[in-house]
């Protein structure tokens, strides 16, 4: 299993590398600059204008400029934001760690609503429990984000003011608590989206399993239904739907920008959109090289547990 | 019919009113007095319970108090709700010692580097954690800082400035003379990147007698010299020490914890979250009376709206402003104050000088073809002010004699026939253009190509009002026979080196809105040296960049008069000139200056929007009350 992690890996860096190439060029062609702003808004003259630009790395041609961003990349070194005129890594991990315990705790109360959907709705199939999970499924799948966002702030922050309505921590600062109230709206936001796929999903996966052979042989050894579920039916059920959910993490990982702007959460899907507006290169690439690679473990994460969880495939 | 929303024409003879109705629309437009009002009525025959009733319906109406002697016009439009700013807020209740206050602001500082930071938000906070020699107060007047006070030489070369001594920095730091000349070096050096070196730039040297003496030599007389290098924010005096650290440093680091000589210092900037200020106890001025102030940074403005809503914001002004079409939201929630304030930025429609835009007549056809006043009135509800020309109602050098034009197709048609247009089998118009060539006067060449009268109308795309407005006179144009079309894009793209500014083969119109600087100053908007000399270069006159503007020499001779000229009274006039000369030519069709809605909790005292320095200007005298 170690040469087959160590040979995807090793895979990855051309794969990551044309990305970053590719993902440069695109950038490039996008009209404006970070210097177009300046130009027309500040009382500058040319020359300083040149000066910026050159700071920045800007006069040079592209090719050089890629070049240089490629050879500091392989040394660690992510270049400079160009609007906040810092360490792109650091700009990066600053928001980070914000996005990572969004996500987590959005992930947590996902699986656990969709285990329970999709495995109570395919043992009801056709029963109530199954025709209401059902539906909610299809409502968290059809409804806009943002407006399940805002309906969740109008309701819980401003009309019962139980709840703050945006950011991660109060003005003041608070502790834990703080954070995990801060947390409730944001998560149960996205969280909506992936519990209505992964249910669906979970569900199908059930309902094929539940129609395999051995579950007939343990129910007719005569196990009880519980036991039939748990050690039978739920774990082949999970196999491919535990790879779905591996490849989807490093998705959430780069950010939800729309449920970030509803509730003004500082995480990475944020950033992402600011460095867009402000055409910041350095910050885009460093993002964008991110998403790449955690979709690469990702994908590696998620070839490894079902090698892991289903003896019939074997890592080659 | 008389017309509720005041529109300010300047004075009106009172003997050219001939009927009630006249009458009271020259009261609400503030171009009467009330004593007027009724010895013209008296004279027209109108019975005096009549008057009666006209005056008590005009009585809170009325425009403005132009009293005819000064003539600084003051708006005073109110728009229902909202309150007018007359000075800082004064809730009653008793004043808390120390406490905090949650401001919030809809865009993330780029940095808090004063000389680095592109964006208002940035000097939203910098105002109030930096010193500059001197800075402004909320009526446009210079008052001492950093700089107890100063001397010019009659010449108007020569500044002498006697700084302030015990000042510290919020590390500990004493401030001297030698603060302000490395300061001077560090801008004037590019090493350093500073994004505005005007007013700087005119010290050829620079001497300090003693610690607390710095004596500027200036390369000539300059009357923005001392605006510009006023400013907490563009004239901020940052320590030597730090300048010694080198580029890096002071373009990084600094820019992220900042330390400046104002009432506040800055604790710590959670990316996308907040900006935490403390109160600074060696600050040299007033002891600050809150403890903290939090910068609440949203994405947006409906997240902030939503928290002040709930309250957990309590201030939202300056970068953070509501905008008027939120205004009525706002004013709904019964959680904030809002107030109105006249504001220093003026909406327009640039045009870009080829083909018929280079003809005078063409201009002026477009503004009485652009039915701003509708606009204005219907879609911004009145809570602009119409503009004709580049200076800001609010301050000294407005030209009050000025009438805009009004909403005229016929008008329009006519000068573009005087112009030698005419209008072909489908109404386009259509016609010779001026010789491309920058040696003719175009209002009489015309030995360029025949065209068509095409125009790209182009509006930063975003907004829904900007995208009415900007359908509203498209269509408007369209209806006379200019074949327009309406085009948006993003901040970043619409002003790129491949944006409508530099194709030479549209005649274009822009629509957005520019920021005047304390000073009347204007040669960055018209002078010829700031035509950018290619598509990335540096410069506020791209209108002209294909071709100069047809009153160019004149335009260029009155605003270096202007910036040279060092007597008030010679100075306005030549602002005064520059207007008429402005509004005659319409380089570009002004539209209006819009309002600054601030929202603030009713407890908070000492809140004062002035539209002449930023947020933080006077957060030394903020308060809670109980």
């Amino acid at each position: 299993m170690n040469a087959f992690v160590i040979r995807r890996l090793l895979g990855a860096i051309p794969l990551l590398l044309g990305v970053s190439v590719l993902s440069f060029i695109f950038m490039q062609l996008a009209p404006g600059g970070p210097d177009t702003l300046l130009a027309k808004n500040g009382r500058m003259s040319q020359a300083q204008l040149e000066a910026i630009r050159h700071n920045l790395g800007l006069d040079e041609p592209v090719h050089v400029q890629l070049w240089k961003w490629i050879t500091n990349l392989v040394q660690g070194d992510l270049g400079v934001s160009f609007s906040q005129q810092r360490p792109v890594r650091d700009v990066i991990f600053d928001v980070f760690p914000n996005t990572v315990y969004l996500m987590t705790v959005a992930l947590t109360i996902s699986l656990m609503v969709a285990v329970i959907f999709g495995i109570g709705a395919a043992v009801n199939q056709y029963g109530w429990f199954d025709n209401v999970t059902s539906f909610l499924a299809y409502f968290g799948l059809s409804m806009p984000v943002f407006w399940f966002g805002l309906m969740l702030q109008i309701m819980f922050a401003v009309k019962l003011g139980w709840l703050p309505s945006a950011g991660m921590r109060s003005a003041t600062g608070g502790g834990t608590f703080d954070l995990i109230k801060h947390m409730i709206l944001p998560a149960l936001t996205l969280a909506i989206g992936s519990i209505g796929s992964w249910s669906r999903y979970l569900r199908s996966s059930t309902l094929e399993v539940l129609g395999q052979d051995y579950v007939r042989t343990a129910r007719a050894k005569g196990l009880r239904e519980q036991v039939v579920l748990i050690r039978h039916v739920l774990r082949n059920a999970m196999i491919p739907f535990l790879t779905v959910v591996a490849i989807d993490i490093p998705l959430y990982l780069t950010g939800a920008v729309v449920t970030e702007t509803v509730f003004s959460w500082p995480g990475m899907g944020r950033l992402f959109f600011d460095s867009l507006t402000k055409r910041d290169y350095p910050v885009l690439m460093g993002i964008l090289l991110l998403g790449a690679f955690l979709i690469v473990i990702g994908n590696l994460l998620a070839d490894l547990l079902y090698a892991l969880l289903d003896p019939r495939i074997s890592l080659k | 019919m008389v017309r509720l929303i005041p529109e300010f024409r300047g004075a009106i003879d009172p003997e050219s009113l001939d009927d009630i109705n006249e009458l009271i629309q020259a009261r609400i437009d503030g171009g009467i007095s009330r004593r007027q009002l009724v010895k013209r009525a008296a004279q027209i025959g109108i019975a005096a319970p009549v008057v009666g009733v006209m005056l008590h319906a005009t009585s809170d109406m009325a425009y403005g108090k132009p009293s005819l002697g000064r003539d600084r016009a003051i708006v005073r439009m109110q728009t229902a709700g909202t309150k007018e700013v007359t000075g800082p807020t004064a809730p009653s209740g008793t004043p808390k010692e120390g406490g905090v206050l949650v401001a919030s602001t809809i865009e993330e500082p780029d940095t808090l580097n004063p000389w680095i930071t592109a964006l208002v938000t940035g000097s939203d906070v910098l105002t109030g954690v930096f010193g500059g020699l001197m800075r402004y107060d909320s009526n446009q007047q210079i008052i001492p800082d950093l700089a107890e006070s100063f001397e010019i030489s009659t010449d108007g070369l020569i500044y002498t400035f006697k700084l302030r001594q015990g000042v510290t920095f919020h590390d500990g730091a004493a401030f001297t003379a030698k603060d302000v000349d490395a300061t001077w070096k560090a801008i004037m050096n590019p090493d350093f990147t500073a994004y505005s070196q005007l007013g700087w730039d005119h010290i050829k040297t620079l001497d300090m007698p003693d610690d607390f003496t710095v004596v500027m030599n200036t390369t000539e007389a300059y009357a923005p010299f001392m605006a510009y290098i006023s400013d907490p924010v563009s004239g901020a005096i940052i320590s030597a020490a730090i300048f010694d650290k080198g580029p890096d440093y002071f373009r990084g680091d600094f820019g992220r914890a900042p330390i400046g000589t104002g009432p506040f210092k800055i604790d710590e900037w959670k990316a996308k979250e907040q900006i935490g200020l403390s109160r600074y106890d060696g600050y040299w001025g007033t002891k600050p009376k809150l403890d903290q102030i939090i910068y609440r940074i949203n994405p947006d403005d409906n997240t902030q709206l939503v928290q002040l809503q709930t309250g957990e914001a309590q201030m939202a002004a300056s970068s953070g402003s509501i905008g008027s079409s939120r205004l009525d939201e706002v004013l709904g929630y019964g959680t904030v104050d809002v107030y109105e304030r006249p504001n220093m930025a003026w909406s327009h429609l640039d045009l870009k000088h080829v083909d018929f835009l280079r003809i005078t007549k063409v201009r002026q056809a477009l503004d009485y073809a652009t039915p701003t006043q509708d606009i204005i009135d219907n879609i911004q509800k009145g809570r602009v002010v119409r503009a004709f020309a580049d200076q800001a109602p609010i301050t000294t050098v407005y030209a009050t004699d000025i009438t805009p034009r009004p909403y005229d197709l016929e008008k329009a048609k006519q000068l573009l026939t005087e112009a030698g247009l005419t209008q072909n089998g489908d109404g386009v118009w259509e016609g010779p253009t001026p010789t491309p060539s920058k040696d003719i006067d175009p209002n009489t060449d015309r030995g360029g190509p025949t065209k068509e009268f095409k125009m790209e109308f182009w509006y930063i795309s975003g907004d829904s009002v900007t995208q009415q407005i900007a359908q509203v006179i498209t269509q408007s144009w369209n209806s006379i026979g200019i074949k327009t079309e309406a085009k948006s894009e993003d901040v970043s793209t619409i002003w790129s080196p491949d944006g409508y500014q530099f194709n030479p083969d549209t005649m274009t119109a822009c629509m957005y809105s520019w920021f005047n600087s304390n000073d009347p100053d204007n040669m960055y908007y018209w002078h010829s040296s700031q035509i950018p000399p290619d598509p990335t270069g540096a410069g506020g006159n791209a209108i002209a960049y294909f071709f100069p503007l047809n009153f160019q020499a004149k335009v260029d001779e009155l605003t270096v008069a202007g910036a040279k000229e060092t007597d008030p009274e010679k100075r306005k006039a030549i602002y005064i000139e520059l207007q008429h000369l402005i509004f005659d030519e319409t380089p570009v069709v002004f539209l209006w200056w819009s309002k600054d809605y601030s929202a603030v909790q009713p407890n908070i005292g000492g809140f004062w929007p002035s539209p002449f320095n930023r947020l933080l200007w006077n957060a030394q005298e903020w308060y809670v009350t109980e």
